[in-house]
C-alpha cells in the first residue's frame, strides 16, 4: 500500500517537473529528475556547424571545451574532474554544441561551477590553441575522412544545403583557423545557452547557475541562412567499403512524415540476427547492407539511405524501386507497422541523456515547454496517404547521389533509377 | 640557474623606492656595459634556450616575435664574424629592450609546477 503510494507520488513529481524553463540569471534552465543514481549537466549553445563564421571554427571550440578558463586551468579540470569520478564532453552537431558533464549525484556543486566558468570566461590561448587543440582536431578529421559513410554524410549535407547546413563539420585538414577566431565564434554561440539536467533537481540547478553566472551572456548572436535544397550527384575515388548514399531533402521545420517514410522503407530488422520484415529488405543481396537515413534539422530534414557492399547497384535499384513504390501508395497494415516504428523510435531517442539533449534542447533554447507528448504529438496527424505524398514530394526534386569507393563499379544515379 | 626563473632579488629593490633609487643607475649603468645592445640584442635573447621550458615559451611568440629575434640573432652572430659593434644607430635603444619572452617562461613554469601538483597530490576523504 505504502509502496504504491509512494510510487504514484514519484510519477505525480516527475510528471510535473520533466523540464519546465526556467530563466536563471539569462540561462534557460530545464531539468528532470528520475532517480537516476548519477546527474548530467549540459550547456547547449548554437554553435553548431551551420552558424560557423569560418569553415571548422564550430568542430575547433568543440575540441576547446574544457581547456583553461579564468578560474582554472586545463589540467586542473581534467584532474580535479577525475577525482571527482566526473566525465566531461563535448559533441558537435549541425546546429548545436553541448558541453556535458556527467557525475555523481551531490558533486553538483563543482561541475555547474566548472562549466559556467569554461562558458563565461574561456581563455583561448593561442598556444592552448597550437599545442593542444590543433592535433585533436586534426585526427578528428583524419579520421572522419578515413571512413566512407561519415564522408558520404558530410558530402550529402554540402550537396543538399550547401550553405548553413552544408557546412562540415569537421574542420579542414589546411585550415587558417586561429584562436581569435574560435574566440569571436564562441562569444557570439554562448550568448544564448540552454542548461539542461538530468538527475538533478531543477530549483537546486538553477540555483547554482545564478551563484556561478558572474556576469550576463553576451548580446551578440549567431546566424544561419534559411536552409534550401539543392541536391547533386558527386563521386569520390576512395579505398574501403564501396558506399553509395541516395537521398533527399526537405525544407520546413514538420518532416513526421518523412521519418514515418523512413520508418516504412527501412530494411533493418526488428529481431538481432534475421532479416528486415519490410518489402525492401528481402531484395536487398548478401554481403550489401542498406541503412535509413533520417537526420531531421529545425527548418530542413535529411532523408535517404546509406548503401555499404558488393552488389550496389541491385541494392540502390531496390531501394529506388521501394521509394517509387511507396509514393504510389501505402498499404494500410504496413503503414501501422512504419508508424509504430517510427513513433518508437522518436519516444525512445528522448529517453536517453543524449536525445532529451538534442531533441528537446532546441525546444529549450527557444523557450518553449520541451514536453515528451508535444513531442510526439505530431505523429498522430500521419497518415498513410500523407507518407506517400511525402514520398512523391521528395522525388520530384532532384536526389543527392555520393558514391565513394571503386568508381569503375559504382554506378550512376540514372543507372539505378533516379 | 640563470634567467627569468632563477633567484633574484630584484622585486624587493623594486618595491622599495629607497633603495630603487640607489640601484637603479647602477642597474642601468651595468645593462649598457654588459654590450648585448651594441649587438642588436634584446636581453630575453640572451636566455639559455636549451631547455625544454624555454623552448616551449619560444614555440607561443607570435610570428612577427619569432621572425624578428631570429633576424636579431643573425644580424648580431654576424657582427660576431666581423669581429665589430653594429654601427651606433642600429643599436637597440633602451625602450625596446622588453622582456618578450619571459612572461611565456613564467607561465610554462606554472604550467609544469601545476601539473607537478596534480601529479603528487594525494586525496584524503573528506570527513
Amino acid at each position: 500500500m505504502f509502496a504504491l503510494k509512494s510510487s504514484t507520488r514519484s510519477a505525480h513529481r516527475l510528471a510535473r517537473s520533466f523540464a519546465t524553463v526556467v530563466d536563471s540569471a539569462g540561462y534557460k534552465v530545464a531539468s528532470f529528475d528520475a532517480n537516476q543514481p548519477t546527474s548530467s549537466v549540459t550547456f547547449l549553445v548554437k554553435g553548431g556547424s551551420r552558424f560557423e563564421t569560418k569553415p571548422g571554427v564550430a568542430h575547433a571550440l568543440k575540441n576547446f571545451a574544457f581547456k583553461s578558463s579564468a578560474g582554472r586551468s586545463a589540467i586542473g579540470s581534467i584532474r580535479e574532474a577525475e577525482l571527482y569520478g566526473g566525465v566531461l564532453s563535448a559533441s558537435l552537431t549541425r546546429e548545436h554544441l553541448a558541453l556535458t558533464a556527467e557525475f555523481l549525484r551531490g558533486d553538483e556543486d563543482f561541475f555547474v561551477k566548472l562549466l559556467t566558468e569554461f562558458v563565461q570566461s574561456p581563455k583561448f590561448a593561442p598556444w592552448e590553441w597550437a599545442e593542444y587543440v590543433t592535433p585533436v582536431v586534426e585526427a578528428d578529421t583524419a579520421a572522419a575522412a578515413a571512413d566512407p559513410a561519415t564522408t558520404a554524410l558530410e558530402l550529402a549535407h554540402t550537396l543538399a544545403f550547401r550553405n548553413g547546413l552544408g557546412a562540415s563539420l569537421f574542420a579542414p585538414a589546411h585550415n587558417d583557423i586561429t584562436s581569435t577566431d574560435i574566440a569571436a565564434f564562441a562569444s557570439s554561440a554562448f550568448s544564448d545557452v540552454a542548461v539542461l539536467g538530468t538527475g538533478i533537481d531543477q530549483t537546486t540547478l538553477s540555483e547554482l547557475v545564478k551563484k556561478y553566472s558572474k556576469k550576463a551572456p553576451a548580446s551578440s548572436t549567431v546566424s544561419s541562412p534559411a536552409s534550401t535544397y539543392f541536391g547533386g550527384e558527386t563521386r569520390v575515388a576512395a579505398h574501403g567499403p564501396d558506399t553509395v548514399f541516395i537521398g533527399f531533402g526537405a525544407t520546413g521545420s514538420s518532416s513526421h512524415n518523412l521519418a514515418a517514410l523512413s520508418a516504412y522503407l527501412s530494411p533493418e530488422p526488428h529481431v538481432k540476427w534475421s532479416e528486415g520484415v519490410s518489402a525492401l529488405a528481402s531484395q536487398i543481396p548478401e554481403g550489401t547492407s542498406v541503412k535509413p537515413v533520417y537526420l531531421p534539422y529545425s527548418d530542413a530534414a535529411l532523408v535517404g539511405f546509406l548503401i555499404q557492399g558488393n552488389d550496389i547497384k541491385t541494392a540502390g535499384s531496390a531501394v529506388v524501386a521501394a521509394l517509387k513504390k511507396a509514393a504510389s501508395g501505402v498499404s494500410a497494415e504496413e503503414f501501422t507497422r512504419a508508424s509504430a516504428k517510427a513513433r518508437f523510435a522518436a519516444a525512445s531517442s528522448i529517453e536517453s541523456r543524449e536525445g532529451f539533449v538534442n531533441v528537446l534542447g532546441s525546444k529549450v533554447l527557444a523557450t518553449s515547454e520541451p514536453s515528451a507528448s508535444a513531442f510526439l504529438k505530431p505523429f498522430d496527424a500521419v497518415t498513410s496517404s500523407s507518407v506517400s505524398q511525402a514520398a512523391a514530394s521528395i522525388l520530384k526534386s532532384k536526389p543527392t547521389f555520393i558514391a565513394i569507393g571503386d568508381l569503375a563499379t559504382i554506378p550512376y544515379a540514372d543507372e539505378i533509377g533516379l | 640557474m640563470f634567467g627569468p626563473l632563477g633567484f633574484s632579488l630584484a622585486p624587493q629593490i623594486r618595491a622599495s623606492r629607497t633603495l630603487s633609487k640607489w640601484f637603479l643607475p647602477f642597474s642601468k649603468w651595468y645593462t649598457d656595459r654588459m654590450g648585448y645592445r651594441k649587438f642588436g640584442l634584446k636581453y630575453d635573447d640572451l636566455l639559455v634556450e636549451e631547455r625544454e621550458d624555454v623552448q616551449r615559451a619560444l614555440g607561443r611568440l607570435t610570428q612577427e616575435q619569432s621572425y624578428d629575434r631570429a633576424f636579431r640573432m643573425k644580424r648580431s652572430i654576424q657582427s660576431n664574424v666581423l669581429r665589430k659593434e653594429l654601427p651606433k644607430e642600429e643599436w637597440l635603444p633602451e625602450s625596446q629592450d622588453v622582456r618578450y619572452l619571459k612572461p611565456h617562461v613564467l607561465e610554462v613554469a606554472k604550467e609544469d609546477t601545476e601539473r607537478a601538483y596534480w601529479d603528487n597530490l594525494s586525496v584524503q576523504r573528506q570527513k
